[in-house]
């Protein structure tokens, strides 16, 4: 067996190159899945007595709505493959527009679509990440911020936010991390993101053990980055 | 005389079960009533009852002239002027002693920040905390972190303080602590306040009116101690016969 040097260092810029998009997709989905996860994980709780007491009047069939819908995201999300999600939104979806709204030259870009999927994928787990942490948040908190009189918005935001978020970085972090690796399922819809460099790289050379090699060091670097920048944000902390 | 807490004929389910049978009880600005019963008689239900933390079933509870049920607005302002300690201290585990106290006053009262750690500090000191107020919850004793919670509940300037059994997670030698920030409190402030506990002593020395609580109802009440002097019902005599030789 011979392994050549040259070989990586030839094809360390379109690696990086890759490796770089990979990074990108990983960062706007986790920003973007965040958002989304909050929004969904409060909404599978919303009018609960997780949240501060029960709603009244109106809200309380608007509450049950925002339930069913966020738990309908979520099941849908869990229950079905990154990479049909993928496929069926690069492929399928722009079809349906289509067809629906009669709208021609409707398409995705293959990176929108891997950055949108990624969004909605991490939101879906991220969301049952929010309500657990919430859930878990002891009621008498809640009962001795609601008896100062604040508002259940000041008790979501100064209470329930902070002693539920520190709670969520471990799993968080673990979650960011399956994003990161999801990335690579991207291949499928052409995004050259660093599996598809290595792939592609590896069909001209079949350097086989270099190239895999290196994209298994590069995606190593770039988990160990994201697991170790939560670290930080957890020490900074405060211990509680 | 005005009654700053007002239940006429008040009942409370929690679903089929009903908790609280017929409640009258009328308690005026400035009194301190002492609640005890044995455990599941209803007094957390009353008290969390007269700061909407629960919702009567029926009958009629007007607190500081606000009928309740009302709309969610007025709920906020009858919490905001009936403070609330709890069993479990339930201090934010994630801000400071002084942080906590500031809580109210910057979040419910609107105040700005410097006048509200200005209060929380004065605060601090009435409860003889001065020295912890950079200390988060976990880092005090929990006599300490009872004494924080009583300042946190002050803080916002309330009308009527509630207890809810304060003193019954503590070690008995941290008791005389926080039984002595409410005396206080009782002497300094003239403040209303309806107290949950077992501790006779304090009920004779500060409390205006004793009350006696079974099976949901208000079985027995009056001057404290008369009532221990002389108690009634066999369930009183009973009752009394148990916290004494604890
Ligand atoms: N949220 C609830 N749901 C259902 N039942 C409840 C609830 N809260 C209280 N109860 C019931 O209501 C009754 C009165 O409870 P409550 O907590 O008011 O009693 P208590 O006098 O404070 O007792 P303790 O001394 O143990 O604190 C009990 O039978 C209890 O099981
Ligand atoms: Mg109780």
């Amino acid at each position: 067996m011979d392994f050549e040097f040259s070989v990586i260092t030839e094809s360390l810029p379109a690696l990086l190159a890759g490796a770089k998009l990979t990074w990108i997709i990983t960062i706007l989905g986790i920003v973007g899945g965040m958002i989304c996860g909050i929004l969904a994980g409060l909404g599978r709780i919303a009018g609960t007595e997780a949240l501060g007491e029960e709603p009244h009047g109106i809200f309380k069939p608007i509450s049950v709505l925002i339930r069913y819908i966020s738990s309908g995201y979520v099941e849908t999300i869990r229950g079905t493959p990154i990479i049909v999600q993928a496929m069926f939104l690069y492929f399928a979806f722009p079809m349906l527009v289509k067809a629906v709204f009669d709208i021609d030259r409707f398409r995705i870009e293959a990176l929108t679509a891997a950055v949108i999927t990624i969004i909605f994928n991490a939101g879906a787990y991220i969301a049952e990440i929010v309500r657990g942490s919430v859930i878990s948040v002891d009621k008498g908190l809640l009962e001795a911020g609601m008896s100062l009189g604040i508002s259940r918005f000041q008790l979501i935001v100064y209470v329930i936010g902070p002693i539920a978020f520190r709670r969520m970085i471990p799993p968080l972090g673990n979650q960011f991390i399956i994003s990161l690796k999801d990335t690579s399922l991207f291949i499928v819809i052409g995004v050259g993101e660093l599996t598809r460099q290595g792939q592609e790289i590896m069909a001209s050379n079949f350097r086989a053990l270099e190239i895999w090699l290196t994209v298994a060091v590069m995606y190593l670097i770039m988990t160990t980055v994201l697991a170790w920048s939560l670290r930080r944000i957890e020490k900074k902390m405060k211990i509680f | 005389m005005s009654s700053i807490i007002e239940l006429k004929n008040v009942c409370k389910s929690f679903g089929k079960t009903e908790v609280l049978h017929n409640i009258d009880l009328s308690i005026q600005e400035g009194e301190v009533v002492v609640v005890i019963g044995p455990s599941g008689s209803g007094k957390s239900t009353l008290i969390r009852c007269i700061n909407c933390l629960e919702l009567i079933s029926s009958g009629e509870l007007v607190v500081d002239t606000i009928k309740i049920p009302a709309e969610r607005k007025k709920m906020r302002q009858i919490r905001l002027e009936v403070g609330m300690v709890f069993q479990q201290f339930n201090l934010f585990p994630h801000l400071t002693a002084l942080d906590n106290v500031a809580f109210g006053p910057t979040k419910a009262r609107k105040m700005n920040k410097l006048k509200a750690a200005e209060i929380a500090r004065d605060l601090l000191e009435k409860v003889g905390l001065s020295a912890f107020q950079n200390k988060l919850p976990g880092q005090l004793s929990g006599g300490q972190q009872q004494r924080v919670a009583i300042a946190r509940a002050l803080a916002v300037s309330p009308k009527v303080l509630l207890f809810d059994e304060p003193t019954s997670a503590l070690d008995p030698e941290m008791i005389g602590e926080v039984l002595d920030v409410m005396k206080n409190i009782a002497k300094d402030s003239g403040m209303t306040m309806v107290v949950v506990t077992h501790e006779m002593g304090f009920a004779a020395q500060v409390g205006d009116r004793l009350i006696f609580m079974d099976d949901g109802r208000i079985v027995e009440e009056g001057k404290p101690g008369e009532v221990m002097k002389n108690p009634q019902s066999d369930r009183l005599k009973d009752f009394l016969g148990h916290v004494k030789h604890h």
